[in-house]
């Protein structure tokens, strides 16, 4: 649901946008290697008997001694059911979140069936053998917590944030959703109409139409990643009870789960509430089928315009099928990325933006999952200069594997990654999340522990061969929604590839 | 229900700059967060959007800091950092490493006392572009995207602050020269205007230190003018004024919006209370009723917007489906705001409960603790109200609701601003 708040009103100097990677992680008081970087000098101190007419306001001020966090461990053990368990005690506030994670999302259906794994986290809760929709609504604000049901590519959840005090209602319900779901026909038919509905609104969102153009040019139709994970308006017209119910017992198994609890809750307490609530829930559930083949490839730069009559700006999208999660190549691909595209003084986001002022923002990310995730960069640019938009994209892109990066740049990007760690670790919902990536790529759950040291030995041969391996120019998939008869001319002259129009949104 | 101890200290330096510490060490992070007492409302005729535009401004270097090298700087120490600006205030904001607070403290105070030196039109010109290409982006080019601009104008009077958009017009970010940034600047950038909060893990005499040596020889500036215009308006609109719109879109909406106390008047969490009864949750009124029970709806949002002068606003959205008739979805949302007259102690409890969670979830996030203090220091001269946000609203009770939704929800209080697709014309 849209929401309205203060943001949607409110001006703001960039879109934080939250596209830089997907896992991040922890441990730090890594040692600054900022030695290289000449602003950044040992100062004057900043101890209590400076008195003012001491500040040297031309010098950047002196560091102190980075404060320690070290990461609570994470107990992860297995239930008799086949339930894993990842628990980390955190009590600063009386706060627990949960999440129960399932592999598959919509990796776990044929392709054909577009927007099933989300139709069916969103019918969970929608009616159970206890409870009618409205009484699980009911029963979750009555405590004042929240629950969420969400698919993506590779898993979905169930994810609740409860105050201490309600935990015991809250995995009630979260047990009842889970394994009692009976999906009642009247609510499946107003669930279904509600997200054709949205289908037709993306269809009407020139950055959605880029997105969804983007990832089916770059997949096609047969495979999960190719289509958008709410689905089609035909695949969801075509999805039954049955289909949604067979989904639902293949995947929200407990052999297919796990339970990533963060907060202020011991293991015992837990556990004894975990065999309360989830008594008689039982079975392996079916492992989901594998992923076929993405070629790493993009498209020889073809430009695929999507057609929107009238539209203020041009929404461009440039990228490739890129490497699957890979837990010793992670860091020289989020390295590589906040040199292009990742933080706000990238290259990308300085020339497009700072430099040039076609943009409110430029960005790029690796999106990465079990399979190959795409590589992806973007922006929203004005209309009359999509064209050099373009050109500019294709050179910064091209310019990692060309040269290699100057020292200064490369240790101020590891530097982000690197110091920004404890601030991804603020709530309990950070912690959870950060594990349940772990959990979702079968990585290790000590990821963190030598996350600074690996972040900091990136060296710029790294960024380089990163660079060759998967932001090769010449083979990039372009993707524009914007004004047609505004901006083909320009794009043929450009030369940067054969150009060829979709039309407009495939709801319309 | 659990009761807030955020603990905070306050103090003010001689100039006038208000500070507020809050200490809390257990994750290594400080956010440092600034409030200027500067938004939309006091920007002068013919300058709409300028409020803003000078806040990417505040980015461009100052006379100790060459442009860029602000966000250089704070995302090579590992910090986040952005700005928003609204229509009673501009607030700006960074999370570092807490060893990285120093850093933050300098590039605030240069800014704020040296800023003028590092402007020039190049600046301008390029940050001109961005925002505007913002505008394009977050409205020119979304669906239902100049809802704000229509709703603002019906609800508030031409001479109101409020009359006009945070983003502002084309032409007024055209017509914005170096002059008006320095004008703006000497008037409103002055440390009796703004409210500095430091929250989560840092030393606190060290800090306080830092703070004097960095903004304690920042000149204070002169008393903030009045805002420009005329804030006083009756507290109802007094019929039901209209704006339909046949627009390229696929589903229609309805906008309905009240006016209503301001922020700062003790029925204004009566209005939170009622907004929450009416759209918060599943188990809302509107959810309840609209989507779910009679479908004219495919979604709802409600929202009482937290403004200061004169009045403010309380509005309802809902979307229907392609085949639905504006008409029926506007009287099915007029019916559950007259229905509010029958709220029940319930549905009350439910709306405070969903509100505790998400403030006490917020908290955890220094950032988000700071940016709380910084705001009811600045609004109302009262941090201590954070700990006291839940018992505000815990006092309303159904009669509050009840007499909130006669006096305030009616026909004779709103704004009807109904989207129709080209398709249903």
């Amino acid at each position: 649901m849209r929401t309205v708040d203060g943001a949607m009103v409110m001006g703001t100097i960039w879109a934080a946008v939250s596209l830089v990677g997907c896992a991040v992680g922890m441990s730090t008081t890594g040692s600054d290697d900022g030695s290289g970087s000449v602003e950044v000098g040992m100062g004057s101190g900043g101890g209590p008997s400076r008195g003012r007419q001491a500040l040297d306001r031309d010098r950047v001020p002196a560091v102190g001694q980075p404060g320690s966090m070290s990461m609570p461990e994470a107990q992860d053990y297995t239930l008799d059911n086949g339930l894993r368990v990842v628990l980390v005690r955190r009590s600063a506030l009386p706060l627990v979140s949960l999440a129960f994670q399932f592999r598959g999302g919509a990796s776990g259906h044929p392709a054909s069936q577009a927007g099933l794994a989300a139709l069916a986290a969103d019918m969970i809760d929608e009616g159970t053998t206890r409870r009618s929709a409205l009484e699980v609504a009911e029963a979750v604000d009555r405590i004042g917590a929240t629950l969420t049901s969400v698919a993506g590519y590779d898993v979905s959840a169930v994810r609740m944030t409860t105050l201490r005090s309600h935990l015991r209602e809250a995995l009630d319900v979260a047990a009842d959703v889970i394994m009692n779901p009976t999906f009642p026909p009247t609510e499946l038919e107003r669930v279904r109409a509600e997200r054709i509905a949205r289908v037709i609104q993306r269809g009407d969102q020139p950055a959605a139409l880029a997105d969804d153009a983007f990832a089916r040019a770059l997949y096609g139709d047969a495979h999960p990643y190719g289509a958008p994970l709410l689905g089609t308006r035909e695949s969801l017209s075509a999805l039954t009870a049955d289909d949604v119910r067979g989904y639902h017992a293949a995947r929200y198994a407990p052999g297919q789960a796990t339970l990533v609890a963060v907060g202020d809750v011991e293991r015992e307490a837990l556990d004894s509430l975990l065999a309360e609530k989830f008594a008689g829930w039982s079975g392996p559930g079916e492992d989901p089928p594998p992923l076929p083949d993405a070629h790493a490839s993009g498209g020889g730069r073809t430009i695929y315009v999507v057609d929107r009559p009238g539209a203020a700006q041009s929404e461009i999208r440039v990228g490739r099928v890129a490497r699957a999660w890979d837990t010793q190549g992670y860091h020289e691909v989020q390295v590589t990325n906040t040199i292009l595209g990742g933080a706000f003084t990238s290259r990308l986001n300085m020339k497009l933006r700072e430099e040039k002022g076609y943009t409110y923002g430029a960005y790029s990310y690796f999106d990465q999952r079990r399979g190959r995730g795409p590589f992806e960069a973007g922006a929203a640019v004005a209309t009359s200069v999509t064209d050099s938009a373009v050109a500019d994209f294709m050179t910064e892109i091209g310019r990692i594997a060309a040269e290699p990066v100057p020292q200064d740049e490369l240790i101020r990007a590891r530097n982000y990654l690197a110091r920004r760690l404890p601030q991804r670790f603020e709530s309990v919902d950070d912690v959870g999340a950060r594990l349940a990536e772990l959990v979702a790529f079968d990585a290790p759950l000590d990821f963190y522990v030598t996350y600074v040291d690996s972040v900091l030995a990136v060296g710029a041969d790294r960024v380089r061969a990163t660079g060759r391996a998967e932001l090769v120019a010449d083979d990039m998939l372009i993707v524009i929604a914007g004004d047609r008869s505004l901006i083909e001319d320009p794009l043929r002259a450009l030369g940067v590839g054969p150009v060829e129009i979709l039309g407009r949104g495939p709801s319309s | 229900m659990s009761d807030l101890s955020i603990p905070f200290e306050r103090h003010r330096l001689g100039n006038g700059l208000r500070i507020i510490l809050s200490h809390d060490s257990s994750v290594p992070v400080v956010a440092v967060n600034l409030w200027y007492g500067v938004g939309s409302r006091n920007e002068p005729q013919g300058r709409t959007g300028f409020a803003h535009l000078f806040e990417h401004m505040m980015f461009q270097g100052s006379a100790h800091v060459p442009k860029n090298r602000h966000f250089e700087l704070v995302e090579r120490a590992g910090g986040t950092l952005n700005a928003t600006t609204w229509f009673d205030r501009t607030n700006y904001f960074e999370s570092l490493p807490s060893n990285q607070l120093e850093l933050a403290l300098w590039l605030e105070s240069d800014r704020m006392g040296w800023m003028l030196p590092a402007m020039d039109q190049e600046k301008l010109d390029n940050q001109r572009d961005v925002v505007k290409n913002e505008k394009r982006q977050r409205y020119d080019n979304q669906p239902y995207g100049d809802w704000d601009e229509r709703l603002q104008a019906l609800v508030f009077p031409e001479a109101h602050p409020y009359h006009h958009t945070v983003i502002g017009s084309m032409e007024d970010l055209d017509a914005a020269t170096l002059d008006d940034v320095e004008a703006f600047f000497r008037t409103y950038y002055v440390p009796n205007n703004a409210v500095l909060t430091v929250a989560g893990d840092f030393e606190r005499s060290r800090t306080l230190d830092a703070i004097d040596a960095y903004f304690g020889e920042i000149p204070a500036g002169r008393p903030i003018p009045p805002v420009p215009g005329d804030p006083t308006l009756p507290p109802r609109i007094g019929e039901t004024v209209r704006d339909r719109v046949v627009a390229d879109v696929p589903l229609p909406r309805v906008i309905l919006a009240s006016r209503i106390p301001p922020y700062s008047s003790p029925e204004f969490a009566v209005a939170e209370v009622a907004r929450g009864v009416l759209g918060t949750g599943r188990a809302s009124r509107l959810y309840r009723r609209l989507v779910r029970e009679r479908k004219v709806a495919k979604d709802v949002v409600s929202y009482a917007f937290p403004l200061l002068t004169g009045a403010s606003m309380l509005l309802v959205w809902a979307t229907g489906y392609e085949d639905t008739r504006a008409e029926d979805l506007e009287r099915a949302v007029a019916l559950e705001l007259e229905g509010l007259s029958d709220a029940e102690d319930a549905e009350i409890a439910r709306a405070i409960a969903v509100t505790e969670t998400d403030l006490v979830r917020s908290l955890e996030r220094v950032g988000e603790r700071a940016d709380l203090l910084s705001m009811f220091e600045l609004y109302f001269d009262d941090p201590g109200r954070l700990n006291r946000e839940l018992d505000r609203l815990r006092a309303v009770t159904s009669g509050d609701v009840r007499r909130f939704a006669a006096e305030r929800l009616g026909p004779d209080n709103r704004a009807v601003l109904t989207y129709v697709p080209e398709a249903q014309r």
